[in-house]
């Protein structure tokens, strides 16, 4: 062992005791109390409640509401740093292509065969969990991670050609992208567009008749709660999802050759 | 009987940060590139653990219940009993934006790394001088 | 005595995930190092749905033991296998 190894050891043992004795004696804050933050606790209140239209989400699921609606910024960056990633890794390979017209290899007929009974039962539980976001554990994320690995699966046991051969290439992986983040702004703005030509007044993002303004989405359909602004972000999300991480590992794919011609050998030191 | 809970309780935190600890020693004293991205990946998720962890509560009776209704409320009474047995809902909704964004970034790490060892030839840190 | 049961549980889990974390980081074959850091991320995944979060179990299970690994194993497919 060297002597900076020995020195690294040492110092993360310090830290973990030194950690572990501020968090037995209280100094971090209490674990597990009997009562909630209040913030929490406001946030309870008023994720269902059809006596206070006026603060509520109207949405059973107190988490999909927090995310999209009561702090509907923060995800909306969120989805921005994942698409500033996916740029960032096109940049990367750039110029890099699927070779066009070779017919595709993949891995033997029992993969093949077993893999078209599985993929579509994975699909079709992702677009489940996307579409009952609002009512029960779930959402657009949950959904659209379900999907890009029913994708990835597609993609190993047949060949990135195949995908090329169905004509989903790079760029339409992208345009599915920039689709679902469209339909999220879209979504976003619907109600101050509707506010501007009819009169009145409306905010961005919103849900539920405010103080100020009358306009809402709907929140019933049929028999169930809808929760309005909450199950169209969650398709959109879904789609923007699936096409994003699909571009990201079809990319990681690429083979050597390919990748060759847009790095031209090393020049090692 | 609440003793014995509180007692478990910290001990998962003091092993979340015993990970913590593992996870960065990997991350600082082994020259592989490879290595270093997985004990990368184990740190951050450590970090998420602390925020669930905090979320907990305890009720009087039974175990806590998820942050969700099981059916729409039909008086004031079904609400302020689903408000007192209901777990903490913020630091769910922190640490999902937190993976996703961990995930983009591995992502573009691990494109990283393939360039790196097609333009130097190795990944080690020992053995390539920039 | 059955009501801790669901805290007992997590106990072990988190047990298991300190035996598995340091022997990932110890490893110099690099395959068997991510199918560590999967055992890891199971146990965290049990973790979780005891500590009533299922919103993050349905994110971190597809994300972390399904993702990550792979693109870990295409790095390895490309790159060396074995440390040093």
């Amino acid at each position: 062992m060297r002597l900076s190894d020995i020195a690294i050891g040492v110092s993360m043992a310090m830290l973990a005791l030194l950690l572990s004795y501020l968090i037995v004696y209280g100094g971090l804050g209490p674990i597990a109390t009997l009562n909630l933050r209040p913030l929490a606790v406001s946030f309870l209140n008023y994720t269902y409640n059809p006596w206070k239209i006026v603060y509520s989400a109207m949405s059973p699921e107190a988490v999909t509401a927090i995310v999209w609606d009561f702090r509907g910024l923060d995800t909306y960056f969120e989805t921005s740093v994942l698409f500033i990633a996916i740029v960032g890794l096109i940049a990367l390979f750039r110029g890099a292509n699927v070779v066009q017209g070779v017919s595709s290899k993949g891995l033997s007929i029992i993969v093949k065969t077993s893999t078209k009974l599985v993929a579509p039962l994975i699909l079709v539980a992702g677009a489940s969990l996307a579409f009952h976001g609002h009512l029960s554990p779930g959402g657009g994320f949950q959904g659209g991670s379900f999907m890009t690995v029913a994708m990835t699966l597609l993609a190993i046991a047949f060949s990135i050609e195949f995908f090329q051969q169905k004509k989903l290439t790079l760029n339409r992986l992208l345009a599915i992208r920039c689709i679902g983040l469209l339909a999220i702004v879209v979504v976003s703005v619907y109600l101050l567009v509707k506010a501007v030509l009819l009169g009145g007044y409306a905010y961005i993002f919103q849900n539920m008749p405010r103080i100020n303004s009358p306009y809402s989405m709907p929140s019933w359909f049929l028999d169930r709660p809808l929760a309005g602004i909450l199950f169209f972000f969650n398709l959109s999300e879904s789609i923007a999802v699936i096409g994003g991480l699909t571009l990201g590992v079809v990319l990681l794919l690429l083979r050597e050759e390919e990748l060759k011609a847009i790095i031209g050998g090393g020049e090692h030191e | 009987m609440s003793s014995a809970t509180t007692f478990l309780l910290t001990t998962i935190m003091i092993s979340f940060i015993i990970n913590i600890a593992i996870s960065l020693y990997g991350v600082f004293a082994k020259p592989s590139l490879v290595k270093k991205f997985i004990a990368l990946t184990i740190f951050s998720d450590s970090v998420n653990s602390f925020a669930i962890l905090i979320g907990f509560r305890r009720t009087p009776l039974g175990y806590p219940s998820i942050a969700v209704m099981p059916s729409p409320p039909q008086s004031v009474e079904d609400l302020k009993r689903f408000v007192s047995e209901a777990v903490d809902p913020v630091p769910q909704a922190l640490v999902l934006t937190a993976v996703v964004i961990g995930l983009a970034v591995n992502m573009f790490l691990v494109g990283l790394i393939m360039l790196y060892y097609k333009y130097y030839g190795s990944t080690s840190t020992r053995r390539v001088k920039i | 005595m059955s009501e801790m049961l669901p805290v007992i549980m997590a106990f072990v889990a988190a047990l298991i995930s300190i035996v598995a974390t340091w022997l990932a980081v110890q490893e110099r074959d690099m395959l068997i190092a991510t199918l560590f850091s999967a055992l890891q991320s199971t146990c965290y995944a049990l973790i979780y749905y005891l500590l009533m979060a299922p919103d993050i179990v349905l994110v971190y299970l597809p994300v972390s033991v399904g993702i990550l690994p792979l693109i870990t194993i295409i790095l390895i497919k490309k790159t060396e296998r074995y440390e040093e």
